[in-house]
């Protein structure tokens, strides 16, 4: 067989950048294909990274990471009505999690890449990706590669898969599904957010961030909100449901304005940018390995939101890891159909494991009672105890219990979700 | 702040060629035209006789409105330039 490198991986972000580091520390050629002019060009996140993961890839280096702030304060804002309800928790010795700025990081990130022996070509768009003999042929405006084994990780439109189902993209206009891969449905709305994101020049000086998730600010489309501190700025933000964003009559990019004022922030706008976000319920997860092919990070739908923590990056830079020590045991096998291998490893790790432990609550996060009609019962509740009028007091219970009633739910609906949250 | 000069905040090189294709024949049967509001950066916006227009030079890459077409009216791929973020 006679090829180029032992792995091509598309995409030079998180998950691509810690499969390369992985798989060159492995002994592998490896070549990363990135379309941006340097790594983290095309990037946007909402800001937040669980270093965990980061800490095992780079080790003694992790001093060195350009991360923005440690996350010491959690704040959670309810939005009803011209009613703020406010939740903080605040924990000094907290630093499991920092905020961070992409385009800064994965630069840093893709330097000790190269440092690593991996080879990055920047400005290098893949334009299909096709099987040969039993190899992968990825065609770019460079050029040919010919690899027995893809990693993909080009976030959460995955062309590469998209590329692989298509039969004959030119004469398309419709984007399809991958049809090689199962569930050939999984590009739908339904199964991703819109982010968009502005950063807003920040004066203060304190070393220390807060994130908060704010809840009510969405125009009534399905989704929530964000603010997170960096040095320097703030990111803030919106991940909006997709398929909740086509059936209103409001533009995203109206709904964001709207946000950003009603958080009152009126600080210097410095950047806005936008971003997909997978989105799927565990069970519906895309096809992770196919012959010659690994999928890691966003590409995989590797997104998870328990409630309490949101997390991408982490399982981004954990599934690349996994996918550059199963590159290793594949090569050595010589068997480029077996990638079952990967899957197994991502079984036995806390991407799937965690993945699967918020699937109860994440179907939470698709309902409308837990955007419009919870935040306006808790908002009531408040409203009523702190509220002293002519009429007698009323019982908090008695509260609940009308409140619950005059917005149609029943008890055991309420209880129903409160235990997917427990 | 208006959104053509909120986009204005950001770099991006933007080709001779338009790297979004429309098949307009359909979006003119298109009553909700949904690429209109998910699309973040006004990319896609209907005239006046209810015809779609593109300014591709908008684009800020992210793939909403390919999920958001109904009828398969979209034919798009990456341009070899485009945004570049400073901060991300």
């Amino acid at each position: 067989m006679d090829y180029d490198v032992d792995v091509a991986i598309v995409g030079g972000g998180l998950s691509g950048l810690s499969a390369a580091i992985t798989a060159a520390k492995n002994g592998l050629s490896v070549i990363v294909l990135e379309r941006g002019d340097y790594s983290g060009s095309k990037n946007v996140s909402g800001g937040r990274m669980y270093v965990h993961s980061l800490k095992r890839l780079v080790g003694d280096k992790f001093k060195d990471a350009p991360l923005e702030l440690p996350i010491k304060k959690e704040t959670f804002e309810v939005y009803n009505n011209g009613r703020k309800t406010t939740f903080s928790f605040e924990n000094k010795e907290n630093d499991n999690s920092y905020s961070v700025l992409r385009s800064k990081f994965d630069r840093w990130l893709a330097s000790e890449a190269e440092n690593s022996g991996v080879a990055i070509s920047y400005s290098t768009l893949v334009t299909n990706v096709r099987r040969e003999d039993g190899i992968m042929v990825v065609e770019s405006n460079r050029g040919d590669i010919r690899t027995p084994l893809v990693i993909e990780s080009d976030g959460a439109s995955s062309f590469v898969s998209r590329y692989l189902g298509l039969s004959d993209i030119g004469m398309n206009y419709k984007m399809e599904n991958v049809k090689n891969l199962l569930g050939n449905n999984n590009f739908q709305a339904k199964n991703f957010m819109l982010g968009i994101k502005e950063i807003v020049e920040r004066k203060a000086e304190d070393s220390a961030g807060e994130a908060k998730t704010i809840l009510g600010l969405t125009d009534g489309i399905k989704g929530g909100g964000f603010v997170y501190t960096n040095k320097n700025s703030y990111s803030i933000g919106l991940t909006l449901k997709m398929d909740s964003l086509e059936s209103n009559n409001i533009k995203s990019h109206e709904i964001i304005e709207k946000y950003r004022e009603n958080l009152g922030m009126d600080g210097k706008i410095l950047e806005y940018s936008a971003h997909l976000i997978p989105f799927y319920r565990y069970d519906y997860l895309p096809k992770r390995y196919d012959d010659n092919l690994l999928v890691t990070g966003d590409a995989a739908g590797f997104m998870l939101n328990d409630g309490f923590t949101i997390r991408g990056m982490d399982l981004a830079i954990e599934s690349g890891m996994i996918a550059g020590n199963a590159a290793k045991k594949i090569t050595d096998s010589k068997d480029y159909s077996d990638t079952y291998i990967y899957e197994k490893m991502l079984e036995d790790s806390f991407v799937l494991k965690d993945l699967k432990a918020a699937s109860k609550i994440s179907s939470l996060f698709g309902n409308e009672r837990t955007f419009n009609v919870y935040p306006s019962i808790i908002s009531n509740l408040i409203d009523t105890m702190f509220t002293v009028t002519d009429s007698p007091r009323e019982n908090i219970k008695n509260v609940i219990r009308n409140e619950i009633k005059n917005n149609n739910i029943s008890y055991f609906t309420v209880i129903n979700d409160l235990l997917k949250v427990i | 702040m208006e959104l053509i000069k909120r986009l204005g905040l950001n770099k991006n090189e933007v080709g001779n060629e338009s790297h979004i294709a429309v098949n307009t024949d359909i979006c003119i049967n298109c009553t909700d035209k949904p690429c209109t509001k998910v699309c973040p950066a006004g990319t896609y916006e209907e005239d006046k006789e209810k015809i779609l227009i593109v300014h591709y030079e908008r684009c800020v890459e992210c793939g909403a409105a390919l999920l958001a077409c109904p009828y398969g009216a979209l034919k798009f791929h990456y341009p070899e330039k485009g945004i570049s973020y400073m901060y991300g």
